[in-house]
């Protein structure tokens, strides 16, 4: 076995593991590698945020525009406080757009969409969206149809 | 420049586990001959000979080397010394990833820096001393187990020590092999002016190049003479080894009970 | 009574000589590994690379191809009664590059180079190379446990990369080509949900530590064995054994830290 086939192919295992593990990060796994996008942060006070936990999505018009950073409660109002970490390319927010606590499928994660309002002047960085729509839980959902159900009869 | 102890064994003892190898050995190996040290199979030969070479250190006693305690050594001033002298191990102990020239040169990287025609020129002279110049380009796989000890040899030499360990040169070789190890460490021994060590149980071989005989038993030195004075020794454990003799100092029979009490159906 | 005591003091001191052993165990690491680096043992490094890594080469893209298929199959099937059989394409991204490529490649990987590495020491000390080595004033540490130690920390990882693309493009062989998934949804739903720092890398992290494990282990076992062919053999299986072991154990408690707490 000569030197020359040796080096040689020990050169090409190299090359072939570095180019697996870029098409890995390229081809698999959709590229996120610029973890230092610019962001800006906002927060959602929402009566009801079961089920959302940090690095949800948040989304607009079903696109991912950013990621829940922090959920908490606001002590003054006593209402769950959501931060978002919103990419600073999407600068378009209006003051009054509203955020409700959606989920993905019948019994899937949950995440955050956002809906763009009318007013002309937009969020920006420590801003609060006001108009909120809280999580669906599903034993209020239960009780309540439950409940329909008795007086309807 | 000869001193006249070599190598100097003071009050060594050495212990593998439980079992006492030595208790306080003494003996001193002269400049310039060739010393056999023999002794039936266990007395510890081969371990006598890592103590020399500083693989092993003694429990209690001193191994000197060229006068210098080898204990006491860090692992460089050790390296120093064992760049002076030469091992020849059982096996040969051929590196199977090199080729014969490979194996012999490598003493030679190691240790000196010589010029590639330089080393080229060294490594032929050694191969051509054991008469194995022609076998250079082969791999150790394809040699017979005689010319890969002749071929260790010649990388024993390669450094052109002042002392040889033979661990067991003759040990399996057939008659013609045999012949030719011992022209070689003749050879080199008077060529060379070194001081060769061999270990070995082949009574006849050793004794016909040797000069001096140690015969080790029971953890401590039997006899230090020639060969001429080991043969007519009257001490029994000298004249069972030497004649070979089956039964005698060392007994035939491993220790038990009487054959009457142990067979079965007796009354 | 007395047996029992007698069995804890034994338990006890099995477990006493067990450290003793890892211990000395990375002091022979540690001395072999700690040196200044030379422009001479580069091609020595080469050679081992080339037995320990490209020689592992086949059985690995094998092995990720079938296993690749055979994901992209069973998950196809599995997903279908859900009415998702789309989101294939992230199952078999997602088990390949956190789970199975580190660990099945370690264990392979184990088995193959890892008792070639034993068995090779082994036979250099039963055949008096090693004590030759020391005669020479080389430190056979040095010149035979260090190079074998780095190929195998940087061949390890290499395959396991090679391993998950190979895996990944056998699902798609399976689940695309024979099953009629969309190719588009089987790379879309793969790259939304697999996350290269999150997925990647920590499948990459495991590599690195199954490689020190079973490089390791592997060296220490050939270095220490008992020089007769009984001695090796048994010590091959011991590398082996002690390798999948270490491999599995610390895959949980690895997974446990990188993505138990995670969502």
């Amino acid at each position: 076995m000569s030197k020359r086939w040796l080096e040689l192919s020990v050169g090409l295992m190299i090359v072939a593991g570095l180019a697996a593990l870029v098409a890995l990060a390229l081809q698999v796994s959709g590229g996120n590698l610029s973890r230092n996008a610019e962001n800006y942060t906002i927060t959602a006070l929402f009566q009801n945020a079961a089920g959302l936990g940090s690095k949800a999505r948040v989304t607009m018009a079903g696109v991912t525009i950013g990621e829940v950073s922090a959920v908490g409660i606001d002590p003054n109002t006593l209402m769950a406080k959501v931060h978002m970490k919103i990419n600073s390319q999407v600068d378009y927010l209006s003051i009054d757009s509203s955020a409700s606590i959606l989920t993905a499928g019948l019994l899937g994660e949950k995440y955050v969409g956002l809906t763009v309002g009318a007013e002309d002047d937009v969020l920006v960085d420590g801003d609060v969206i006001e108009d909120t729509q809280s999580a669906l839980v599903l034993e209020e959902l239960i009780s309540q149809f439950l409940l329909n159900l008795g007086t309807n009869k | 420049m000869a001193t006249d102890g070599i190598i100097s064994i003071r009050n060594v003892s050495f212990h593998r586990g439980d079992r006492a190898i030595f208790k306080n050995l003494n003996c001193t190996i002269a400049a310039g001959k060739i010393t056999a040290i023999m002794g039936p199979s266990g007395t510890g030969k081969t371990t006598l000979l890592r103590l020399i070479g500083g693989q092993l250190q003694p429990d209690e006693g001193q191994v000197l080397l060229f006068g210098e305690n080898i204990a006491r050594l860090n692992r460089k001033q050790l390296n120093q010394l064992r760049a002076r002298m030469g091992v020849l191990f059982q096996s040969g102990a051929l590196f199977t990833d090199l080729s014969v020239f490979e194996n012999v040169a490598f003493p030679l990287r190691e240790h000196m820096n010589l010029s590639a025609d330089e080393l080229y020129n060294r490594v032929l002279l050694k191969l051509e001393d054991v008469g194995l110049r022609g076998a250079r380009n082969l791999m150790p796989a394809q040699l017979s187990g005689g010319m890969a000890r002749r071929v260790a040899l010649a990388r024993a030499v390669a450094m052109d020590p002042e002392m040889i360990l033979y661990d067991e040169p003759f040990a399996g070789q057939d008659p013609i092999a045999m012949a030719v190890l011992q022209r070689l460490i003749k050879s080199l021994n008077s060529q060379m002016q070194l001081t060769s060590v061999l270990v070995s149980h082949d009574i006849a071989e050793a004794c016909a190049i040797a000069d001096e005989v140690i015969l080790l038993g029971e953890g401590r030195v039997l006899a230090h003479d020639t060969p001429d004075a080991l043969y007519a020794s009257p001490d029994p454990a000298v004249k069972q080894f030497i004649h070979g003799e089956a039964d005698g100092v060392i007994p035939f029979h491993f220790s038990a009970p009487p054959l009457q009490e142990e067979l079965r159906g007796q009354s | 009574m007395a047996t029992i005591i007698t069995h804890i003091t034994d338990l006890g001191a099995a477990l006493l000589s067990k450290l003793a052993q890892i211990g000395k165990a990375l002091l022979m690491l540690l001395q072999a590994i700690i040196v200044k680096p030379k422009a001479s043992s580069l091609p020595r490094l080469m050679q081992q690379l080339y037995v320990v890594g490209v020689q592992s080469l086949i059985i690995m893209l094998v092995s990720a191809l079938f296993i690749g298929m055979v994901l992209g199959l069973q998950g196809y099937t599995l997903l279908a009664a859900y009415g998702s059989e789309q989101a294939v394409g992230q199952m078999v991204a997602l088990t390949l590059v956190r789970e199975l490529s580190p660990v099945v490649a370690a264990l392979l990987f184990a088995g193959r180079a890892g008792s070639a590495l034993t068995a090779e020491i082994g036979l250099m000390k039963a055949t008096e190379q090693l004590a030759s080595l020391e005669m020479f004033g080389v430190d056979p540490l040095h010149r035979i446990v260090a190079p074998r130690f780095w190929a195998g920390m940087i061949s390890l990882p290499l395959l396991v990369a090679i391993f998950s693309l190979v895996g990944i493009y056998g699902g798609h062989l399976v689940a695309v080509d024979w099953l009629g998934v969309y190719s588009g949804s089987y790379w879309g739903n793969m790259q939304q949900a697999v996350d290269f720092n999150e997925d990647v890398l920590n499948g990459m992290i495991k590599a690195l530590v199954f490689a020190f494990l079973i490089s390791w282990i592997a060296l220490y076992q050939g270095y220490t064995c008992i020089p007769t062919s009984q001695g090796i053999s048994a010590a091959t299986t011991r590398t082996v054994v002690y390798s999948s072991l270490a491999i599995l154990g610390f895959d949980f408690i690895l997974t446990a830290l990188m993505f138990g707490g995670a969502v």
